[in-house]
């Protein structure tokens, strides 16, 4: 279930840059681990409050996604978005390049006062950061769809997703609403990444599972949309468990993959999104 | 290389040249260097064939290199087969897994196809991993066969036991794999494939059967990557997961957007230069990530068409073979 949290902050960024941008971050399980680290030093080094830090990575991780929007994506706002793809996989191997660098590659126990606390429940052994997880993603969900669905703001960015010339005649500036999804895609992958961080192990590769399920979630939803990417990040995750409970974690992937390929046979529009992709 | 006496067709002899004779001039760390590289080349030209002439971007490469290489290793340390038979039944297999997956997976466009490719990669890479039993799990995979030696017409052996007779064998698959490449794209398959990268709906209609060729150029470009994948696994003798891991895919992209997608000389160039520079800096492995993927980030928003695109702009004639860029 946490887990499946993970997915949905993940997947919910995922889709809000694709509606916006038409591109498939695949820098967004890393900018999540980069999250995961930066909460880890915050808390580890610097002795700060673990809520303080949730603050201040998500922040960070904000103006990275800025700093990555204004440097790669801004100026390549007009090329073929072959090209996008390939920037967006230049940003993952930078930031793995830096992970594994400045990182190091053991994994790291990320420990906070309430990842050691373990609550028991009619014989269920929990962990509190889990629950952690899980209240931390309903509130920045609700937040975030608060955001979209009450602010001028938000109506600006939906507007933009569904239809960027139309946006444009209207007087929304479709670069800074690029801007703020790029901002809240990554922010919200510094969210997961602090929140998850003290209930697994740390590595710089930590993201590339998470990514891959939120891919498959967004896909099995309906690209671009926020409903489909957390219908499809719980199913997935759902899936993932079920798999490593009964066959074997490794494969588990497997299964998600699987099923991220029948969805584009048969429902290539994903299951909560009517039209089909633009050609 | 169009027509012979031409200055590329001069400047590909003469690279050819320099390749086979470098070799007596530099010590074996450096030969067995141009050895990896002339494997990445195949595969950045595998990708080329892919992507640079036919516009779908794979991330997948790594998975199929990963299937040559395993493929080979395990027909010829468990089922015993000789170096021949297994070197072609592990590219057949690649390009039979690249068949397989192309049917789904070039049905969609754009990020789809992308992510589908990309998905495949870790998919394979997890197997590789976790079928301990099959492949050796994280342990890799010893033994690996190197080819029989070649029988010599004036008499004697050629064995390929040492680093640059390794280096003569590889070489010549890369001048083998980029004379097929070659003539692809020069017949009329090659113009359909460029067609398909410019315009797909335009390519339809006019009556091309776009799936069937993109299934065939990934095919083609599967069965090459399994050919560096088998190259790879014999000529290191050892392999580990880590040749299927999807990153492996990510740098041969890198290689051939720096070199030039679309263009013949790219897939060569890219790779030359994207490893010779961690090479010649001597730096960590882990640096090596975050400085290919810095180079790769600037040409991607300064030079798309990559080292060739730029020099065919700045001195070349326009010329009318040319990928997406």
């Amino acid at each position: 279930m946490a887990q499946a949290c993970v997915y949905i902050l993940l997947a919910s960024g995922l889709t809000l840059v694709f509606g916006i941008l038409n591109v498939p971050n695949f820098a967004q399980g890393h900018l999540y681990m980069v999250g995961a680290y930066i909460g880890f030093y915050l808390v580890m080094s610097s002795l700060l409050d673990y809520w303080l830090a949730l603050v201040l990575a998500t922040v960070a991780l904000g103006v990275a996604g800025l700093i990555i929007y204004f440097c790669v994506f801004y100026p390549l706002r007009n090329a073929p978005e072959v090209n996008l793809f390939v920037a967006a996989m230049a940003l993952l191997m930078i930031l793995e390049g830096i992970a594994l660098y400045f990182f190091g590659t053991e994994a790291k126990w990320f420990i906070t006062p309430l990842s050691r606390r373990v609550l028991s429940f009619c014989g269920l052994a929990l962990q509190v950061q889990r629950l952690v997880v899980i209240a931390g993603t309903a509130v920045v969900m609700a937040t975030l769809q608060l955001f979209i669905k009450g602010t001028t703001l938000g109506a600006a960015l939906e507007a933009t997703a569904q239809q960027r010339q139309g946006a444009m005649l209207c007087g929304i500036r479709v670069s800074r609403m690029s801007a703020l999804t790029f901002l809240i895609g990554t922010a919200l992958a510094g969210v997961a990444g602090v929140l998850i961080g003290p209930a697994v192990l740390l590595t710089p590769t930590m993201g590339m599972g998470p990514l891959l399920v939120a891919f498959s979630a967004i896909i099995f939803g309906g690209l671009g949309s926020i409903p489909g990417a957390v219908l499809g990040a719980l199913v997935l995750g759902l899936v993932e468990s079920l798999a490593s409970g009964y066959v074997k974690a490794a494969y588990s992937l497997t299964f998600v993959f699987g099923i991220m390929i029948l969805t584009l046979l048969f429902r290539p529009s994903g299951l909560l999104r009517k039209e089909v992709w633009r050609p | 290389m169009r027509t012979p006496g031409s200055p590329s067709a001069f400047a590909w002899a003469a690279a050819l040249a320099l390749a086979v004779i470098i070799p007596f001039f530099t010590g074996d760390y450096v030969t067995s260097i141009l050895t990896l590289i002339c494997i990445w080349s195949i595969m950045a030209m595998s990708l080329n064939l892919i992507y640079g002439y036919t516009g779908q971007l794979s991330l997948g490469h790594s998975a199929f290199l990963g299937i040559g290489a395993y493929a080979l290793g395990l027909m010829a340390v468990k089922l015993h087969l000789g170096f021949w038979p297994a070197f072609f039944t592990a590219s057949g297999l690649s390009a039979l897994f690249g068949f397989l997956i192309g049917i789904p997976a070039l049905r969609l466009r754009g990020p789809y196809f992308v992510l589908v490719t990309l998905g495949f990669a870790c998919i394979i890479g997890v197997i590789v991993l976790a079928w301990v039993d099959f492949t050796g799990g994280a342990n890799g995979l010893a033994g690996m066969p190197r080819p029989n030696p070649l029988p010599l017409p004036w008499g004697g052996r050629f064995a390929f036991d040492t680093v640059r007779h390794m280096y003569y064998f590889v070489l010549f698959f890369l001048v083998l794999i980029a004379f097929l490449c070659h003539r692809i794209i020069h017949s009329l398959l090659g113009r359909t494939f460029i067609a398909i990268s410019q315009d797909e709906n335009l390519a339809e209609s006019l009556g091309i059967n776009t799936m069937g060729k993109k299934l065939m150029s990934f095919t083609v470009s599967a069965a090459f990557a399994g050919v560096a994948g088998a190259l790879y696994a014999s000529y290191n003798v050892v392999i580990s997961p880590d040749v299927a891991y999807f990153t492996r895919g990510m740098d041969v992209v890198a290689c051939l957007v720096v070199g030039g997608a679309g263009t013949q000389a790219g897939p060569i160039v890219g790779t030359l230069v994207l490893m010779s520079i961690p090479e010649a800096l001597q730096i960590a492995s882990h640096l090596k990530t975050l400085i290919i993927g810095v180079i790769l980030l600037l040409f991607v928003i300064f030079l798309p068409s990559g080292i060739a695109g730029g020099f065919k702009a700045v001195f070349g004639r326009s010329r009318s073979i040319t990928g997406p860029g």
